[in-house]
């Protein structure tokens, strides 16, 4: 598999358990672990097999249960699996939640198990934990335009207590205020621009959670009128696709 | 010695030479600031019902608690964090330093004014806060707990109506109070994490004057990240620490709260004021009839009315502006004429006194044929007053912002080329709302296509002239249609060549209808008048008597016609005696005198130039008069209306008998007319538009190629119209 650039932080060395999870896999499929299959899987010479079974049966991970066949101990195993959630995890990680596909996700994890604390794996599985009750946040990701720029901010209002609250837990309710219809009210969620547009749009009290009527729009459907904290505002399509909003209750 | 300390040699300024007491009056676009520097001042700054009236600080005087203090009034910004030039002087204005700041409210809009006034808090500024508009807020029902709003802020506060002048006598006592006890520390609260981010930035601060606003408003600025100020604060001995600092402390608010600093720093500032208003303000009472001025701009903004009805407003005016003015113009004219030969009958009849010619050929027919156009003027700038006064101009930008963004302009270009219908300078002025460079660029120049009231006494010197009265209006409209319609192709033009770039965004604030007051349309009317009638009695007036004196001299030392006369070609009939003379032609006296003049004014300097010209301008249909002329017009434009009037004062022995345009009428054909009218509206604009571009754009480039670009475009516009019409006619 993908060496990994970073120091292991674990006792053993980083080939060494690569050879672990190859063992692991092989015996839960067959019983037995061979030195010519593990040598096939790893893409390498028998002998070299050998050096490398040496070091982990002296660590008290493999035994020799007849000449060439080996199994695990259970100090064997237990490493085993835990090096395999990590690797799970991760794979799952890049899968499912970036989006990559199975085999570069698999790959990637293969290069960064190896590097991944306890700690960072204890709140990776509470991760996954959160996301079996609450899938929409990777929903909302993979469906929001702004996911997949690079540079911008999370999708969703970290700020808003409530996934209630969240506009992105329904697709359709998050729009841009351009698409918004003369007498009709919202509420913002983000401000999208950049710079001094942003900074404008701000100071003139466009902020989230405040609430836009749009009063009328210009010959042609533009630019719009809006009303927002009592003042009368003129925007272009260009300046409302910045403001992000959602269906006021 | 005592001398040398008085002496005004002296090269050391004199210690603690005290400095002016200095106000200066910020605030949101609109809110009133300029209304109140006038009701201090007792000044005549421009007001209107538009954001982004005054681009350029202005100061004036008044008296506060017994001694002079200076009062500068600022152009109107939303916030210290914005980027267009005209917001920028605020801040510098504050940079300085001024003893007390007004910070001017709109009740109305009391959330957006009071963001604004939290910041000048941070900058160090000793504030007073001017609740202006209470008229308004007390007519919608809102009402405002002034002593508790100075208790929670901890600074004077005074309701004021800046358009009557109510409430000025107790803002300048609390602009007195402010002197005296200056604020020790402002009372806003941001809330520990940002208050404790602002105070780790601001530790890091070096010490130095060099920084133009408080610590605290520099560690704002850093944390928001300005490029500019970052940049300048780490050049500074140890400026560096403050900027890692400031990224550092970002960095952790955007972790912490999830949001980017910008927005929680609004959120943050915005809290607090509503926090203050929660407070202080029993807000109106919610009427679910939506207001008057709603249903109104159901109406006036519609998306398919709307243009129509802009159009119709603009046709209405140019219709006004005719048909009313036109018999206070006949008052004036008899009235010029009576002056020039009562006059004129202080010499004996035929007298070739120079005197006589320069008072009534020079001044009366010069100076007086402009002024005969005031109350033109007049009521071209009531209508504009009608437009800014009310709001509608807004509403028009709004309505034309489209179209304007097709021709390659800004919405917000279009309030300048409305002023420019007046006068092309403050138009060119007015450019400085907009905020992408490029677009202001394009609009500067091709603004003086936008026919300015100076050309007006053209317009309705050659309209009735070459044209029956039911044609006139619609003449006079379709010549500023023209020039609207050139000014767009052009601006579309130079965006697609010279000045090409990104769309500047377009985020406008629309004020609410107000009835123009009758004292404030009074004002700016009397001004205008009196600076048309201060231009005739300077400009115009000196510029006639150069035109009269190229005019007149040299004289020739005699004249053909007489020679002939001498030969026997010409007979000069007697009256009452038989009119037969074999072959010979007969003139009548008074034919004889009108050659003798002609024959002046051709050899006159003026004359000379005339001709040498007239080649060059003869495919266009003009003649050497108009040449004249129309270099005369070069310095202002109602120099031609002079100069044709002095041309045929001098020039002719029927002037005066006939009015102006019954000679024009007779001289030139219809097609001539036309040509001339294009050519004027299109061609140079005069000195001080050249002037203010240059000033305006900063290079020398941009007013040379308006000068040029658009003479040569008038040029061909002009000789393309008369040679078409002289093939179909
Ligand atoms: N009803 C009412 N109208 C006011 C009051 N003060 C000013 N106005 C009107 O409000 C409009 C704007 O006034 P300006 O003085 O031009 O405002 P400004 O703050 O100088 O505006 P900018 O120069 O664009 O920033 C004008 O139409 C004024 O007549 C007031 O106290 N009550
Ligand atoms: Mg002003």
């Amino acid at each position: 598999m993908f060496p990994a650039a970073n120091t292991v932080p674990a006792s053993m060395s980083e080939p060494l358990e690569d050879y672990l999870e190859t063992i692991y896999l092989l015996v839960q499929e067959h019983g037995f672990a061979r030195v010519r299959d593990i040598a096939k899987a790893r893409d390498v010479r028998a002998a070299t097999v050998s050096i490398s079974l040496r070091k982990l049966s002296e660590a008290g991970l493999v035994n020799y249960v007849r000449r060439e066949y080996i199994g695990l101990t259970e100090k064997g195993e237990e490493a085993a699996r835990r090096i395999l959630t990590r690797h799970r995890l991760l794979t799952r990680f890049f899968q499912e939640v970036l989006g990559m596909s199975p085999h570069a996700a698999g790959q990637q994890a293969c290069a960064m198990e190896h590097s991944l604390t306890d700690e960072a794996m204890d709140r990776m599985v509470r991760f996954f934990e959160f996301l079996g009750t609450c899938p929409s946040v990777v929903q909302a990701f993979g469906q929001c335009p702004m996911g997949v720029r690079p540079g911008d901010e999370a999708p969703c209002g970290a700020g808003s207590e409530t996934c209630a609250k969240c506009a992105l837990n329904h697709k359709e309710a998050s729009m841009s205020v351009s698409r918004l219809k003369p007498g009709q009210r919202a509420v913002v969620t983000q401000i999208t621009a950049t710079g001094p547009l942003r900074q404008r749009l701000l100071d003139m009290g466009i902020l989230p959670e405040t609430t836009i009527d749009v009063e009328r729009s210009g010959p042609g459907g533009h630019p719009l009128w809006i009303r927002c904290q009592g003042a009368q505002l003129a925007l272009r399509r260009a300046e409302a696709d910045c403001i992000r909003v959602r269906q006021a209750s | 010695m005592t001398l040398t300390a008085v002496a005004p040699t002296t090269k050391t300024p004199l210690p603690e030479s005290p400095r002016r007491f200095r106000v200066a009056l910020a605030g949101n676009p609109n809110c009133g600031k300029t209304s109140l520097f006038n009701a201090l001042t007792g000044a005549r700054q421009h007001v209107a019902n538009y954001p982004g009236v005054t681009v350029e600080k202005r100061t004036g005087q008044c008296e506060i608690g017994g001694s002079p203090a200076e009062i500068v009034d600022l152009p109107g910004t939303y916030s210290l964090n914005s980027y267009s030039p005209e917001e920028r002087v605020a801040e510098r204005e504050l940079a300085s330093r001024p003893d007390v700041v007004v910070v001017v409210a709109d009740s109305m809009q009391l959330q957006r004014n009071l963001v604004l006034l939290v910041q000048i808090l941070q900058t160090g500024a000793n504030p007073v806060l001017c609740l202006n508009m209470a008229d308004e807020a007390r007519a919608a029902g809102q009402r405002l707990d002034v002593a508790m709003m100075e208790r929670l802020l901890g600074l004077p506060v005074v309701e004021t109506e800046a358009n009557t002048g109510r409430g000025v006598a107790e803002l300048l006592a609390a602009i007195r109070r402010a002197s005296l006890a200056p604020i020790a520390r402002h009372r806003v609260v941001l809330g520990e994490d940002l208050e404790g981010a602002i105070a780790a930035v601001s530790e890091h601060l070096p010490e130095d004057g060099a920084l133009m606003l408080s610590g605290e408003w520099t560690a704002v600025r850093l944390l928001l990240g300005d490029v500019e100020l970052s940049r300048r604060v780490a050049e500074m001995p140890a400026g560096g620490e403050a900027v890692y600092e400031a990224q550092r402390q970002r960095a952790r608010l955007e972790a912490v709260t999830g949001l980017e600093i910008p927005v929680f720093v609004a959120e943050r500032t915005f809290g607090f004021v509503d926090g203050l208003l929660r407070e202080t303000r029993t807000p109106p009472p919610r009427i679910d009839a939506r207001a008057l001025s709603d249903r109104l701009d159901d109406v006036v903004a519609h998306p398919i009315l709307g243009l129509p009805i802009f159009g119709a407003v603009l046709y209405a005016i140019f219709w006004l502006t005719f048909t009313l003015g036109e018999a206070p113009m006949g008052w004036i004219e008899s009235g010029a004429g009576w002056i020039g030969q009562s006059v004129s009958s202080l010499w004996p009849a035929g007298s070739d006194s120079l005197l006589r010619s320069l008072l009534v050929d020079g001044v009366i027919a010069g100076v007086g044929g402009v002024l005969v156009f005031l109350p033109n003027i007049l009521l071209l700038f009531l209508g504009l007053a009608f437009l800014e006064d009310t709001g509608y101009m807004a509403r028009a930008a709004f309505l034309t912002d489209r179209l304007m963004h097709r021709f390659g302009l800004h919405g917000k270009s279009f309030i300048p080329m409305m002023t420019g219908f007046g006068c092309t300078v403050p138009g060119i002025m007015a450019t400085r709302t907009l905020e992408n460079e490029k677009d202001r660029l394009a609009t500067m120049l091709v603004l003086p296509l936008m026919s300015c009231g100076a050309r007006l006494p053209i317009w309705m010197l050659l309209i009735p002239a070459f044209f029956p009265p039911s044609w006139r209006a619609p003449v006079l409209w379709l010549v500023y249609a023209t020039g609207i319609g050139l000014a767009l192709a052009l601006a579309l033009l130079l965006r697609r060549t010279l000045l090409r770039g990104e769309d500047a965004p377009f985020v406008m604030e629309l004020p609410p209808y107000r009835l123009p007051t009758l004292r404030s349309v009074l004002i700016k009317m009397i001004g205008r008048a009196g600076l048309y009638l201060r231009k005739a009695g300077t400009t115009i007036l000196a510029i006639s008597i150069l035109l009269w004196a190229a005019m007149s001299f040299p004289k020739p030392a005699s004249h053909q016609i007489d020679a002939r006369i001498a030969a026997g070609e010409v007979v000069v009939a007697v009256p009452g005696a038989a009119a037969s003379n074999g072959g010979h032609v007969t003139l009548s006296a008074a034919d004889v005198a009108a050659r003798r003049a002609t024959e002046d004014l051709e050899f006159s300097a003026a004359g000379r130039i005339g001709h040498l010209l007239a080649p060059v301008f003869s495919p266009l249909g003009f003649d050497w008069k108009i040449v004249t002329a129309m270099i005369g017009a070069l310095a202002a434009k109602e120099v031609f209306v002079a100069q044709m009037g002095i041309v045929y004062s001098i020039g002719d022995a029927d002037a005066g008998a006939e009015g102006l345009r019954a000679l024009l009428a007779r001289d030139y054909s219809p097609l001539v007319g036309l040509s001339l009218m294009l050519f004027l509206l299109i061609s140079a604009p005069c000195m001080a538009t050249i002037a203010v571009t240059r000033r305006e754009s900063g290079r020398w480039r941009w007013a040379l190629l308006q000068l040029f670009g658009l003479t040569v475009i008038a040029y061909l516009t002009s000789l393309g119209v008369y040679q078409l019409g002289r093939l179909v006619v």
